[in-house]
């Protein structure tokens, strides 16, 4: 008899509480959107799966010496999954409409504002009871308006690992909702005739300048902003392997195989910090508010500075690309491209928003390492 | 900490942090620029010679064997 009762106390029904139960259902969920939706499949769903796996009662695989655990402790405390990631996001990068038209940098810059506005939401929100964001926690949030998981990540990694569970969880599922969030923004903030500006059509780069732009990235960080160094160091890794063109088996393993592996454990480590205590809380809440509020704020700066860009320029700058310069690539890009042909069917903004969307990128991570010399 | 002391340290963060990232951009602009006329320069220096080598290369077959070559290889893929 007694056999059967510590069976009994070894099966899941006997041990599955509430909270736990609700966090199964996050990560069933999670799954749904990235399965049915096709919300940033690669990554919601290792998430997902993640969230449940550390929820199963008994099996305690979050808990010291459990898998998740270990692939949390090894990959995201020390921060090397994101930054391996970055490597990937670099290779895959190509700066070319950047290098044609670097005035666009402004417009990456803009975007950031997103960021820093959403940090002073953040600690406003603490006169709602309720709510004890530290400067710690209000960076991290704020990062999700860099719209750029690896870089959310790593900063809340560093600066406030309680909430990297939500953190991580809002920063992707808003950037799987770029589609959805900016356009009205970018329709409010402009006419019709701002949206149809044709803009003149870029020059060739050479593979010289291509080459030298990641190394001199390199020592501008290294000169006004080593605590950047990790992002933007594997960043302009990544790009240089690509462009260099003499190491194209290491950068095919880094944007494919490598990145891909690295996404693998990365979302499963994400996914295990979905524990009931850390997200079923109305901090959470919170986080997920001002996610979207650091979005729409980074879209609108970046509009602003593209229409005050259009006024003061002698070339023509439409001011949807301000858009793209939350990161998010390349579907920010995609999203201006779209918009800008609704009111123009013949003007593609595509390559003109690759830009400013790259600029984001950069924008982003020289943000996060401002946020990590003064907060940490 | 009281709110309205984290509230003063977030402002000026606010106010540092956009300032910082729009002076890294900007030095990158420049340095971008500077980057597009250093690389313009070399390559009009460089042109004449390219043109040069390139010739000979290209008279090195000809134009008959070529298309006979593609002609065969695409003959060699339709049938695999």
């Amino acid at each position: 008899m007694d056999g059967l009762l510590n069976l009994w106390q070894a099966t899941g029904i006997a041990n599955l509480t509430f909270p736990a139960l609700s966090m199964i259902a996050v990560g069933c969920g999670l799954l749904y959107l990235a399965i049915a939706k096709k919300f940033e499949p690669l990554l919601l769903v290792p998430i997902g799966f993640g969230a449940i796996l550390t929820n199963i009662p008994v099996a305690a695989l979050s808990e010291p010496g459990g898998l998740l655990y270990y692939v949390y402790y090894i990959g995201i405390d020390s921060g090397i999954f994101p930054l391996l990631i970055f490597m990937g996001v670099g290779a895959l990068t190509d700066f070319s409409a950047l290098i044609a038209n670097p005035r666009m940098l402004l417009l990456g810059a803009a975007a950031q504002f997103g960021i820093f506005a959403t940090l002073f939401g953040a600690i406003l929100l603490n006169f709602i009871p309720g709510f004890e964001f530290t400067l710690q926690d209000a960076s991290a949030i704020a990062i999700i308006g860099g719209a750029d998981g690896p870089t959310a990540i790593f900063l809340a990694s560093k600066l406030s690992p309680e909430l990297l569970g939500a953190i991580a969880v809002a920063a992707y599922s808003y950037m799987a909702l770029v589609p959805i969030i900016q356009p009205p923004i970018m329709r409010l903030l402009t006419s019709d005739e701002e949206r149809s500006i044709a803009m003149p059509q870029l020059r060739v780069v050479s593979k010289r300048e291509k080459i030298l732009f990641p190394l001199m990235v390199l020592s501008l960080t290294l000169l006004f902003l080593p605590a950047a160094a990790p992002l933007v160091g594997m960043f302009c890794l990544g790009n240089l392997m690509r462009e260099s063109g003499v190491v194209d088996r290491l950068s095919n393993t880094a944007q494919n195989e490598l990145i891909n592996i690295t996404t693998i454990f990365l979302g499963l480590a994400v996914g295990s910090k979905l524990a009931a205590d850390q997200f079923l809380t109305v901090e959470t809440l919170g986080i997920l508010v001002l996610g979207a509020l650091a979005f729409s704020i980074g879209t609108a700066s970046g509009v602003y500075m593209a229409k005050i860009m259009n006024r003061v320029s002698s070339n023509p700058i439409n001011p949807l690309v301000g858009a793209a310069g939350v990161s998010a690539v390349p579907m920010a890009a995609r999203v201006v491209n779209k918009v800008g042909l609704e009111s123009n069917p013949h003007n593609f903004l595509l390559m003109h928003a690759m830009g400013p969307n790259v600029a984001g990128v950069l924008g982003s991570a020289v943000a996060a390492g401002i946020l990590l010399a003064l907060v940490n | 900490m009281e709110i309205s002391e984290l509230l003063a340290q977030a402002a000026n963060l606010m106010l540092t942090g956009m300032i910082g990232v729009f002076l890294f951009l900007s030095i990158l602009i420049f340095a971008v620029k500077a980057l597009s006329k250093l690389a313009a320069t070399e390559q009009e220096s460089q042109q004449p010679a390219t043109k040069k080598s390139s010739k000979p290369v290209s008279t090195g077959v000809p134009a008959a064997h070529v298309a006979a070559i593609s002609a065969a290889v695409s003959q060699f893929r339709q049938k695999n």
